[in-house]
Order: structure tokens, then C-alpha cells, then sequence
């Protein structure tokens, strides 16, 4: 029986980090990029075309003059009505509004815990950024505690800042994760697992052994599982299975489960 | 009047070395690639963006750190050049302003080198920003020119050859770029942006002649470089299964 604590499918937020599955055909000029592996450097998309639209432009893109230009290297994606992004996978994260992402405390000031989310800066959480939380009861977080928190302002040139709680105040699964195992991967991998149908790979090991994860946008993902060897095992297949299609994650799932019999 | 150079390894004035780039090699950084040309092989690893900047820097800037570490010995005032060399071209097509007050580490190793040192490690460099997701305004490719006795430039020498060399000149150009935007791509205008130079290091006597020369030829290499930079750079982009 598949138990899981999945971290909720990301919101559609303005500055684009849809979900993989929404790939719809562009027929605006551009064509010949879109769904393109682009390098730095390249001219996607030639504003003098576009003189009365709003175009919002996500990760990977950036306005030169009268062209918008792509930073990074990846795969140039378009969503109608005006969204262009470009997705590629990371080592490093860059923080985003209303993403969902595993943190962990390195230092606790007076009012807020500094918390490592693997971005460019720390991140603060405040102490008060509790269910019920008041002066009276504030947490106290060791240093290297994990947590499941949420971002909620990601400006340019200061700290991002979490809360760990949802839009409605209320707890929702945010907060310390005991227990389990927690390894880093890349933003990419977080990405496929998070994505909606679900992906091949949790589908696979759901049906053989029963566990909890939590997945971080940052690239952070921690696994529960009753027995260690299960942690184990479940962990070593989602961090094999980055570049495989999902027909090979259910073959990979499959040797693994087989190779842990034979021991 | 063509004059004929005989190159000890047979290649042609300009023929390249074979290229060889891969990226994501080491597993703890957060970008890596090595580059090799021939038997020159240079890998990279970049650490960042980290939070704060030295003392002195710019805090409204992204501020890049570069160590140069020399196969054996330790490190002198040759490494010191290179490392500024470096840290003046990977400034000059990074993007400063997207992540201000953040330092990112360019650590290079060469593993060993036989001529156009300096060029391989800065492709190098190149290859692990991207690898790293640094926002990069375009991508650089570099390359060594050589100056024979008799006037001819010779591309890529290897280090016999380099020692027999009147002037060698080392030059970084910004990539070849498709773009959808008309004007870009018709040669209209004083300077198309693909005859950009990013960086040009020099060391001997050369004659300004030979001088354009080189710059001609390396400007034709380039694209070729850029074309294996690209291929390499889009075959590792993850395919959506």
C-alpha cells in the first residue's frame, strides 16, 4: 500500500515555473526556438513584433534593448497566452515566490532563524511564522534541523524569506521533518518528481514498498520509510533516475527491488 | 604567394587539435566541465553564487573569484596573470546585476599542457558557468594564434611549436548566435556583433599585419568552436520523457 506525503504541485505563479506537461505548440514567430535546446546568448524573441502585447518572460530569459535573450542553457518553453521560460536543471537554486522548498537552519537570531535554502543568499524565517504562533511559544530549532517551508518574498539583492505556513495560516505538512533521510539532487530531478500526472519513478516504487517523501523545489528531497534499507533503496532509485524515460525508471526500479532480494 | 608551413603533427595552418568537452564531471561543485584540445586538457569547477562579496568589491555587482591551480609546483606570478586574465573575461560576458552581493569561485586545474593553455582553460571556464547555471549574456570561445619567422599564422600550437613561434596571440570571442531578429543577422551597420573581441593577449613581436591576420583567422575559427560548443552544450540538456 502506497503512503505518501507528497509536497503539493506548484502553482502556475507569474513568473513561470509550470509543470512539465503543459507544452503547447507556439504559433507566434519565434517557432523555430521554442521547445529548442538554447545556449546563452541566443535572440529568442524580437520585441519590434510585439509592440502592443505584455509578454511575461520566466527563468533563463532576460531583456536586452528591443530582444529578449536567453541566460541560460536549456530548453526554451512557451505557454499561451505570453509566457516564455526557459527549464533547465541545476545544482543551485535560484528562489521564487510561493515555491516549496526543504531548508536548513544554520543560525537563529531574535527574531528570525537563518535558513540554508542552497540560493545565492540566506533565507529568514521568522519566529512567528507559525501555526498559533505568539512571543510565548516559539520554536526552537537546533542548528542542522530540516524544514518543509514555504517562500514567500524572493527580491532581487535581499534574503529571501519563508513561512511555515500555507496562504491560509494554517500548518498544512510545513515545519520540521523528523526521522528519514534527506539527499540533495538537482532542481530538475525536483521538478519531474513534482510534476502532475505522477511521475513514472514514485508510481514504480509506490507499488513495492510503502514510504513518505517530501520534495523540495530547491533540489532537496527527504525520504521516510519504516526500515533503513527501504530509505535506502528508495532514495538510490530517485537519484538514478534523472535522465531516464519512464519506461527505463520502471526497468531500473525493477533491477533494484531484484538485486536487494538476491542479498 | 602562398607559403606552405610544415607542422610537426601534419596538421594544416588552420586545422584545430581535436576537441574534447565534458561537463558535470565533479560530483561536489556545482558546475564543472573539462576541455581538452589535443593533449592540453584544463577542468573547471564553479562554486556559486555564494552569498557576499570581498572586501573592496562592488556590492551592487556579482563579484567572480578565480584560482588557477598549475599541474606541479606551486602557484607564481604566471598563475597571478592568468587568474586576472581570466577573471577580466568571464566578468566581461557574466550578468552582474542578477544576483548582486554574491561571490562565484572559478577554480581551474590543469592536468596538463601542451600549448594553448590559456584558451583551453578559458573555454573551459565557459563550459562550467553554463553547467552551473550562471547567467551568462553569451557564451565565449578562445583561441591561439601563432606567428611564424616567415609571416604565416598557424592556429592552435602545440607547445613544440609555440617555442618556435616569432609572436603568439591568444583571443576570445564572443559566440556565434542564431537570433530571430532580422536586423542581427544581415552584415547592415558598422559592426555585426559577431566580430566582437572580448579579450586579446598578446606576447613577441608581431607586425600590426600579422596582427589583423590572426585575428581574421581566428575570427573563422571561432565559429567552428562555437558550432562544438553549442552541440555539446544542447545534447546534455535533459529530454522531457
Amino acid at each position: 500500500m502506497q503512503h505518501e506525503k507528497r509536497s503539493l504541485t506548484r502553482n502556475c505563479t507569474i513568473w513561470c515555473r509550470s509543470q512539465r506537461h503543459m507544452e503547447e505548440k507556439a504559433s507566434a514567430s519565434p517557432a523555430s526556438f521554442i521547445s529548442q535546446a538554447v545556449v546563452p546568448g541566443d535572440v529568442v524573441l524580437d520585441l519590434t513584433n510585439f509592440s502592443n502585447h505584455t509578454i511575461k518572460l520566466g527563468g533563463g530569459l532576460y531583456q536586452n534593448c528591443d530582444a529578449i535573450s536567453v541566460m541560460k542553457s536549456g530548453e526554451l518553453k512557451f505557454s499561451k497566452p505570453n509566457k516564455y521560460w526557459v527549464e533547465s536543471s541545476q545544482k543551485r537554486y535560484v528562489p521564487c515566490v510561493e515555491d516549496h522548498v526543504l531548508g536548513i537552519v544554520v543560525d537563529s537570531r531574535s527574531d528570525n532563524f537563518l535558513v540554508d535554502i542552497k540560493g545565492p543568499a540566506l533565507a529568514f524565517l521568522p519566529v512567528l511564522a507559525f501555526e498559533g504562533g505568539t512571543r510565548r511559544n516559539i520554536p526552537k530549532f537546533e542548528v542542522g534541523t530540516l524544514l518543509y517551508v514555504r517562500v514567500v518574498k524572493a527580491n532581487v539583492g535581499m534574503n529571501p524569506e519563508l513561512l511555515c505556513m500555507d496562504a491560509s495560516g494554517k500548518a498544512a505538512e510545513f515545519g520540521p521533518l523528523k526521522d528519514g533521510y534527506m539527499f540533495e539532487s538537482s532542481t530538475g530531478l525536483a521538478q519531474m518528481l513534482l510534476g502532475s500526472p505522477t511521475c513514472s519513478i514514485l508510481v514504480a516504487l509506490g507499488k513495492k514498498v510503502s514510504f513518505e517523501i517530501a520534495v523540495g523545489l530547491n533540489g532537496r528531497v527527504w525520504v521516510n520509510a519504516e526500515s533503513p534499507s527501504n530509505i535506502i533503496l528508495v532514495s538510490n532509485a530517485i537519484m538514478r533516475s534523472e535522465n531516464l524515460s519512464g519506461v527505463q525508471q520502471q526497468i531500473m526500479v525493477d533491477s533494484c527491488f531484484r538485486e536487494f532480494k538476491d542479498l | 604567394m602562398v607559403m606552405e608551413v610544415d607542422r610537426v603533427d601534419g596538421r594544416t595552418p588552420n586545422q584545430l587539435r581535436p576537441l574534447a568537452c565534458s561537463r558535470n564531471v565533479l560530483n561536489r561543485a556545482h558546475g564543472s566541465a573539462s576541455w581538452s584540445q589535443g593533449d592540453t586538457k584544463v577542468v573547471a569547477a564553479v562554486y556559486g553564487p555564494k552569498a557576499g562579496t570581498k572586501k573592496g568589491e562592488n556590492p551592487e555587482k556579482a563579484c567572480i573569484e578565480v584560482i588557477w591551480k598549475t599541474k606541479t609546483g606551486q602557484s607564481g606570478k604566471p598563475e597571478k596573470e592568468y587568474e586576472m586574465i581570466l577573471r577580466r573575461t568571464l566578468q566581461s560576458i557574466c550578468l552582474l546585476n542578477i544576483h548582486p552581493n554574491t561571490t562565484t569561485s572559478v577554480i581551474l586545474q590543469v592536468v596538463n599542457d601542451d600549448g594553448a593553455l590559456l584558451p583551453c582553460a578559458i573555454n573551459a571556464s565557459c563550459a562550467a558557468l553554463v553547467d552551473a547555471g550562471i547567467p551568462l549574456k553569451h557564451l565565449a570561445v578562445a583561441i591561439s594564434c601563432g606567428v611564424v619567422e616567415s609571416g604565416y599564422v598557424i592556429l592552435d600550437p602545440s607547445k613544440i611549436e609555440e617555442q618556435k613561434l616569432k609572436a603568439l596571440v591568444h583571443l576570445v570571442f564572443p559566440n556565434s548566435v542564431p537570433s530571430v531578429h532580422p536586423k542581427e543577422s544581415s552584415r547592415v551597420g558598422d559592426e555585426p556583433k559577431e566580430h566582437g573581441l572580448i579579450s586579446s593577449v598578446t606576447h613577441g613581436r608581431m607586425s600590426v599585419d600579422d596582427y589583423l591576420h590572426s585575428l581574421e583567422r581566428g575570427h573563422a575559427a571561432s565559429a567552428k568552436l562555437s558550432a562544438f560548443l553549442r552541440k555539446n552544450l544542447q545534447s546534455q540538456v535533459p529530454s522531457n520523457a
